[in-house]
């Protein structure tokens, strides 16, 4: 079935956008070589005489830029996809030839990206995404720039393999039946249905409420320290006591400014990267596009999703918003691939959009709380670290040591906090865990989604008869543990009695 | 009360599990007697040696002993047509169940200390999970292994 050998290449923009990236890569670096090398050398004009030591840093940095605008265009050049066999084929490197064939059966989706790259020229960026197990190694593919005609064909070949495997079951029935979970339908006419669209509104709610600020902040703080050289911090000394003479409100403001700058940036940031949010289902896949400057498409197959979870952080619920998260399998991250499906969505709507793409969850409130006897498991073990640490606060500071003892009602209160929010319930085949870290979380899952259960007890569990409950989902390449601690070892039995027995529920 | 699962591992694995012990308690104690010697060489107070003999044989004692013991009689494990049970734990005792459906692969592997018993672990790996039997007869691992990978691919697949 080599009917197809054409070859295609990667537009030429490829080449500019994968420099790019090295340099974003390499930028921590890059900027030390030129602080270090730039101001020692001919910048403060000490000239030595010869002039490749006074401009070593330019040398280097004018070699380093030609190098990767090579490494870039070869990279281009050399890199080639075809369709063949069924198979989506890759080859790319120049001294090192790397191939790479990707069966098309084996992809669970396409991933599209539009940089700012990207849109002036109608490209397209195209991941794929394999439904690798967790023992192999997985096969991934990334065409970094096409035209969306080519994507449009690369979709189209696909959906032509898959039909022609579906047509002949015969030939590794057995390996399709063992494979159930990965194979797709054909696909026919696509009928786009939306679902949901974050509204304007909704959207500055999500951004200003981000916890991306932690996230900049770290950052800024980073990229502060490599111009600490730079700082003239005698002069600073001086500025600063005159500056404290203006009193403490100033200083405040100014840390609130500072506050305030991080702030906007990570408002401005959640704004552009969730600009349009929409959900959109095509037959067999959950569509999100999402992206002003940088438009991202991702496709979620239904067969695929492993757990839904409703996240509902305290702040966010003030507003009456919540958000749900999806554990999906496979994927072409290491790490676990937890979707955003819903970032921000009103918590009296959130029931109806969930229930239009999965008409058979059952989206009830887990019904059972748990009892009084698992309470103190929620902050006895804490003790463990906070008498250690209390008593050290207390013997070398002495007096203001003490102050540290308001931390046991607060490690109390997050305690019980946690017990009265843990919940859990069985309808039908579905399994409901509520628990709380921070925010409170809802996982829904499907018993036949369920890898494993877990009963933990330790000795102080059994003499109360309480017992800790995990249900282990997977989640990307990686493992999500859904679970309720300190539950009712009768309650705890009864569910894993209801997953023990076998499919009968179905 | 769920009742436990029927099968216990090979009564040889505490024996392996103590020479582990054994092993981990030369280690610290050629460190323990790494300290004397700088003991005696920088003249530090002298209560350093007991206190080092009472750790080391706390912890011989503990690795060698206890530890060992409550693990082996705590490990217990189950193989029914449509699920693996498995019990294990020295603090927190925990139980699993796979259920066959989910079962994708079955190892089983040796180093050289379980070869030198006949001894073999089995390890069972689920699309997100492993879980390993530590310690059998070779030939119960071997027919183990067998036996769930075949229930595992008689059980039908619903995922």
């Amino acid at each position: 079935m080599s009917e197809q050998q054409q070859r295609y290449k990667l537009h030429w923009i490829t080449a500019i956008i994968e420099v790019l990236k090295t340099v974003k890569e390499a930028i921590l670096p890059l900027l030390a070589l030129i602080f270090v090398n730039g101001f020692q050398g001919g910048w403060k004009g000490e000239m030595t005489g010869l002039w490749y030591v006074d401009y070593l840093s330019f040398i280097i940095f004018g070699a380093l830029i030609i190098g990767l605008a090579i490494a870039g265009i070869v990279k281009w050049r050399r890199f080639e996809y075809w369709f063949e066999d069924d198979e989506l084929r890759i080859e790319s490197g120049l001294f090192v030839k790397k191939k790479r064939y990707i069966p098309f059966d084996r992809i669970q989706s396409l991933d599209y990206t539009e940089g700012i790259f990207h849109r002036p020229f109608g490209l397209v960026k195209v991941k794929v995404e394999t439904a690798g197990s967790s023992s192999q190694k997985q096969a991934e593919g990334e065409l970094t720039a096409i035209t969306k005609e080519a994507a449009k064909r690369v979709e189209m070949e696909m959906a032509e393999a898959k039909r022609r495997k579906k047509a002949t079951p015969g030939l590794d029935g057995e390996e399709a039946a063992f494979e159930g979970m990965y194979e797709q339908p054909a696909e026919e006419e696509s009928a786009l249905r939306r679902i949901f669209t974050m509204s304007t509104k909704d959207l500055f709610v999500l951004a200003t409420t981000s916890g991306g600020i932690g996230v900049i902040l770290s950052g800024v703080a980073i990229f502060l320290s490599q111009f600490a050289d730079l700082i003239p911090f005698e002069w600073m000394y001086e500025e600063i006591s005159a500056f404290i003479k203006f009193g403490a409100l100033i200083v405040a403001a100014a840390i609130f400014l500072g506050f305030l700058f991080v702030w906007v940036l990570s408002v401005a940031m959640t704004f552009l990267s969730h600009y349009k949010f929409t959900v959109a289902l095509d037959k067999e896949d959950i569509i999100i596009t999402r992206g002003l400057l940088e438009k991202k498409r991702v496709t979620v197959p239904l067969k695929r999703i492993q757990s839904v979870v409703l996240v509902e952080n305290p702040f966010r619920k003030l507003f009456g918003y919540v958000s749900v998260s999806l554990h999906s399998a496979g994927g072409s991250i290491g790490l676990s691939s937890k979707i955003n499906l819903f970032p921000l969505v009103k918590k009296d709507q959130v029931e109806t959009y969930l229930q239009e793409i999965f008409p058979d969850l059952h989206l009830e409130e887990p019904a059972k709380k748990l009892t009084p006897k698992g309470r103190p498991f929620y902050y006895r073990i804490d003790f463990l670290w906070m008498v250690p640490v209390i008593g050290a606060l207390i013997y070398f500071f002495f007096p203001y040591g003490l102050f540290s003892l308001a931390l046991i009602p607060v490690v109390i209160a997050y305690g019980i906090w946690q017990h009265r929010s843990a919940s859990y319930d069985v309808v039908g085949n579905q399994l409901i865990m509520r628990f709380r870290l921070f925010s409170l979380q809802t996982a829904y899952t499907m018993k036949k989604r369920i890898q494993s259960m877990e009963m933990k007890q330790s000795y102080f569990h059994k003499r109360k008869g309480v017992a800790t409950v995990i249900a282990n989902v997977k989640s990307g390449m990686g493992c999500y543990h859904a679970g309720v601690h300190h539950m009712d070892v009768e309650e705890a039995e009864k569910i894993l009695n209801w997953y023990e027995k076998g499919k009968s529920a179905e | 009360m769920r009742a436990q699962p029927a099968n216990r591992i090979s009564k040889k694995g505490l024996k392996v599990w103590r020479l582990y012990g054994w092993i981990q308690t030369i280690i610290l104690a050629l460190v323990a007697i790494g300290g004397g010697v700088l003991v005696y060489i920088f003249e530090w107070p002298w209560w350093i040696y007991p206190i080092e003999a009472i750790v080391l044989v706390l912890f011989a004692y503990f690795m060698v002993f206890l530890f060992p013991k409550v693990r082996w009689l705590r490990w217990r494990y189950e193989v029914r047509e449509s699920e693996i049970e498995l019990q294990h734990g020295l603090f927190i005792v925990k139980r699993t169940l796979i259920p066959m459906v989910r079962v994708q692969h079955v190892d089983t592997s040796q180093g050289p200390i379980l070869r030198k018993y006949k001894l073999a672990e089995i390890s069972i790996s689920t699309a997100a999970t492993v879980h390993t039997i530590p310690a059998l007869v070779v030939e119960e691992a071997d027919e183990l292994r067998g036996r769930i990978s075949v229930l595992a691919r008689v059980a039908e697949d619903d995922v």
